[in-house]
């Protein structure tokens, strides 16, 4: 990785240093307020899970939707780079910026479940799952913003892949093999959560692949 | 031994849903200040583009300080300053920021120069990007690509929008530039006035095509307008190398782009009047003497 490289994925983490702290304190601060209730927990969970979705839309709308509608985009390819680095770039550095707070809001969550005696383990790998998800969700927004040019398309992505969540949360919760010791005593580690688990993983690394193939290797950038 | 050209296009073409470059071929030689001179639409921002790599043609070769793009892009534009009017820095940024940022990836920095130009051009370091007007904007730019002396300087339509006094500022750190002659600038514009005042070769360009390129003098010396007052009766004279004719009552005047004493000479007797062309009429003539011999 050259030194212009690792400045511009600095820069990500420059510019959206802010956003990402404000949102990880925020999804921290839910899950505390998860642990005071059943109200407080169902608010909470409903807190945590918007600002994860949020902080993805956010970061692929500012890092690259509107660098290239605000014309940033002309000034980062005057650099000494090429369109395949700044995809490279890209990926990398919002990658960076969503796993911090990915990390951070995932192993809260995980603990939540873990330590508040009120949230039975048996949710931990749906819990598992629904963070995975969340990760994957993100890699696929970043997929498209790296793809589509046009604003429509891309609101699209943004509002079908927010329903995914709702969707994958009723589709998956309601799976009978996890659904049936999600409010047990112990997790169970089953096929159908390495399956998912599995599908998940595979999504993500395709969605963060498919740049590198088709983005990075397009004869125009602007 | 021949010094590696600092742009070479060859052949080049690019075409888009309603636009197309055709056959395009340009050399900018070290030291040499080009003007590229068309009306909207020409084809001045493509060719810029395609030239610094960010947009690869259909067909035709294209090399950027003597690498060949858009392929070696990376290594070429460390090199290669490029501003354009459609640049914009990152808006929540400051120019300080910008500043150190820029420093840290060109070797060639030169923190004094660029502290000088802050002041000569009035910015503060502390401004964000999104506080600074369109003019200060622009200085913002050319402070960051002019203070890491680069060997070529690319710029598209830097004055445009800019005002008189800030368009001066400007075209005077170009000409300090070029006091290094082995460096270059190619510089696209539809103000002729600016591209009259700074550059040494002016490269017409219209609807895609070059109309024409050569040194700015001998543009100058070939263009003429001339009067000629014809006897009662007589037809007007028709001597070649006229691009252009207007016919009122006794007086014609004939425009050529190939004047010289013999030209003259062979237009006759009547000659009232020579009027040398300002580069605004040259390219005005040009573009459509151009358009008529391709009949659109």
């Amino acid at each position: 990785m050259n030194v212009l490289t690792r400045k511009l994925i600095a820069k990500e983490l420059h510019q959206h240093g802010w956003i990402v702290s404000t949102v990880t304190l925020v999804g921290l601060g839910s899950l505390l307020m998860a642990t005071q209730g059943k109200m407080q927990f169902n608010i909470g969970l409903l807190v945590w899970l918007s600002t994860m979705i949020a902080l993805g839309v956010i970061l692929v709308l500012t890092g690259i939707t509107n660098e290239r509608k605000e014309r940033s985009l002309l000034y980062v390819l005057s650099l000494p780079l090429s369109g395949g680095d700044y995809v490279h770039i890209k990926l990398a550095g919002l990658m960076a910026c969503f796993g911090l707070a990915w990390l951070a809001l995932s192993a809260a969550a995980v603990a939540l479940v873990v330590l508040d005696a009120d949230v039975p383990d048996g949710m931990l790998p749906y819990g598992i799952l629904l963070c995975v998800y969340l990760l994957a969700n993100f890699a696929v927004v970043l997929c498209a913003g790296l793809h589509i040019r046009a604003e429509g398309p891309m609101t699209a992505v943004v509002v079908v892949t927010n329903m995914g969540v709702t969707v994958f949360m009723f589709t998956v919760g309601a799976t009978p093999a996890l659904h049936d010791h999600m409010f047990g005593s112990a997790p169970v580690w089953n096929s159908a959560f390495w399956v998912t688990l599995a599908i998940e993983l595979a999504v993500t690394a395709a969605a963060l692949i498919l740049p590198l193939l088709v983005a990075a290797r397009r004869r125009d950038h602007l | 031994m021949n010094a590696t050209k600092h742009i070479e296009l060859r052949g080049v073409r690019k075409t888009f849903k309603f636009f197309s470059l055709e056959e395009l071929s340009l050399d900018l030689e070290p030291g040499q200040i080009m003007g590229l001179v068309g009306p909207n639409g020409a084809g001045k921002s493509t060719t810029i583009r395609i030239a610094m790599g960010l947009v690869a043609p259909d067909a035709g070769e294209v090399r950027l300080l003597g690498h060949s793009l858009p392929e070696h892009q990376a290594v070429a534009k460390r090199d290669v300053g490029f501003v354009s009017e459609e640049m914009k820095l990152f808006p929540h940024a400051s120019v300080g920021w910008h500043m150190d940022f820029t420093a840290s990836i060109y070797p060639g920095w030169d923190a004094e120069y660029a502290a000088k130009l802050t002041k000569r051009f009035n910015l503060r370091r502390e401004q964000t990007v999104k506080s600074l007007s369109s003019g200060e904007h622009m200085k913002a730019l050319m402070l960051l690509t002019l203070a890491r002396r680069p060997r070529l300087l690319v710029l598209d339509e830097p004055t445009t929008g800019l005002d008189p006094v800030a368009r001066h500022e400007l075209l005077s750190e170009f000409m300090d530039v070029l006091r290094d002659d082995s460096r270059s600038i190619l510089f696209s514009s539809h103000n002729t006035a600016d591209v009259e005042r700074v550059s040494d070769r002016i490269t017409f360009i219209d609807r895609g095509r070059l109309v024409d390129s050569r040194d700015k003098e001998e543009f100058l010396e070939r263009w003429r307008r001339v009067q000629i007052q014809l006897p009662a009766g007589a037809s007007a004279p028709q001597p070649a190398h006229v691009v252009g004719s207007v016919v009122d009552g006794q007086f014609v005047t004939l425009t050529t782009d190939h004047f010289s004493d013999e030209w003259l000479a062979s237009v006759g007797a009547g000659v009232r009047a020579v009027q040398r062309m300002s580069l605004e009429e040259i390219f005005v003539a040009s573009v459509f003497h151009h358009r008529e011999a391709r009949g659109e």
